[in-house]
């Protein structure tokens, strides 16, 4: 059970949402239609919401990809595991080889829970269907700005944050 | 050049609105529109989803423009400006950006951009009120999200029923009784006319 008290980066922070990006190439030895990818599409999405609500997510964000083929792109994502998963897009003729961007941002788990569980779902659905599964690309990030920050200071630290790009740090001198 | 931002947290419609908005605001050639779109993470799906349209586009990663990366997007709206010179910029700030942060961020770029700010259009999920607005941390951004709205857009209509609409309409109304309530669906189009007669007449 995920500790309430836990502060470690990645997870309460101040709005506790953690996320993971991936980039994966696909490729399946028979060439595959637009409905056979669609549905995977959707059953990767709820897969990962399952697998991140079964891990102590409180609230699924928003889990998404976009994938892009030789004939079309689609896209598919779903909020949660009770509203189902959605696809939308078009691939024109089967093909071998998907290039898919699955970013996953879930609140309530570290940004190591969601990676485990974006990478679980996309292998065992992606291999489940007979795709082999080759990582291109990865990224944790999670969400720790001060979003409680007065109008007042929020201005006096964009205006130094502006000041010091512009000028160079040296240059800043924050009044 | 106006700055009109489509805020709204994590899966609520933004870039599926943003993309019809955007068509409906360019009319038939009538107004130059260019979409800048923000994901925190370093591998884009929205953007990816956004190239698909032919509109001009400008993809933010990294961070958040209402803090983390605001300059980038201070920048960014000014080469939008001195590149493209749109008349309007539609952006779609991450899930958890707090609206007036965002604005503060775009107004830096009026340093060397003639702009105008938009409306700050918050979208609200009416399928999921209670997910979003009952929860402790998320309960606080949502609310955030809501007060700073001037138009509050009640997001996927077609997908609940009317007294449950009703309820969230009340919700939202409490949270931010100022904003402009308009009922949306992208999927049917309802609720895209007004949002653009409010973002085209808006002055501030």
């Amino acid at each position: 059970m995920t500790d309430p008290m836990n502060t470690e980066k990645g997870c309460y922070t101040e709005h506790g949402v953690s996320g993971y990006g991936v980039a994966v190439k696909l490729t399946h030895e028979h060439p595959k239609d637009e409905g056979f990818i669609r549905s995977m599409a959707e059953e990767m999405m709820h897969s990962i919401a399952e697998k991140c609500m079964e891990r102590g997510a409180r609230c699924i964000g928003h889990i998404k990809s976009h994938v892009m083929t030789e004939a079309g792109a689609i896209k598919a994502d779903t909020i949660g595991v009770e509203q189902g998963a959605y696809s939308s897009g078009s691939i024109r003729h089967p093909v071998k080889d998907l290039y898919m961007a699955v970013n996953s941002i879930v609140q309530g788990i570290r940004e190591e829970v969601v990676k485990t569980a974006t990478l679980e779902g996309v292998h065992e659905v992606a291999e489940g269907k007979g795709y082999v599964v080759a990582k291109e690309k990865e990224h944790t990030y999670f969400d720790e700005f001060d979003f409680t920050v007065s109008k007042q200071e929020y201005l006096r630290q964009l205006e130094k944050q502006f000041r010091e790009e512009t000028n160079g740090p040296g240059e800043s001198k924050d009044s | 050049m106006k700055i009109t931002q489509v805020a709204g947290f994590l899966g609520c419609g933004k870039t599926t609105l943003l993309l019809k908005l955007s068509k409906v605001l360019a009319g038939d050639g009538v107004y130059k529109v260019a979409l800048v779109v923000n994901e925190i993470g370093e591998i884009p799906v929205d953007g990816k989803v956004m190239e698909e349209s032919g509109m001009r586009l400008k993809d933010i990663g990294g961070g958040c423009i209402c803090c983390e990366v605001a300059t980038t997007f201070a920048k960014t709206v000014y080469a939008l400006y001195k590149d493209f010179k749109p008349d309007h910029v539609l952006v779609e700030p991450t899930g958890v950006a707090i609206p007036h942060q965002v604005k503060a961020a775009a107004r830096m770029s009026g340093r060397d951009a003639r702009i105008s700010m938009g409306p700050a259009i918050v979208l609200f999920d009416a399928t999921r009120p209670a997910e979003l607005l009952d929860m402790d941390m998320l309960g606080r951004l949502v609310t955030n999200q809501v007060t700073d709205a001037d138009v509050i857009a009640v997001s996927k209509i077609d997908a609940v029923a009317e007294d449950g609409l009703e309820d969230t309409e009340a919700r939202v109304r409490e949270l931010n009784p100022h904003a402009e309530l308009v009922r949306l669906s992208s999927f049917t189009g309802e609720g895209m006319d007004r949002l653009k007669d409010v973002i085209l007449s808006w002055e501030e």
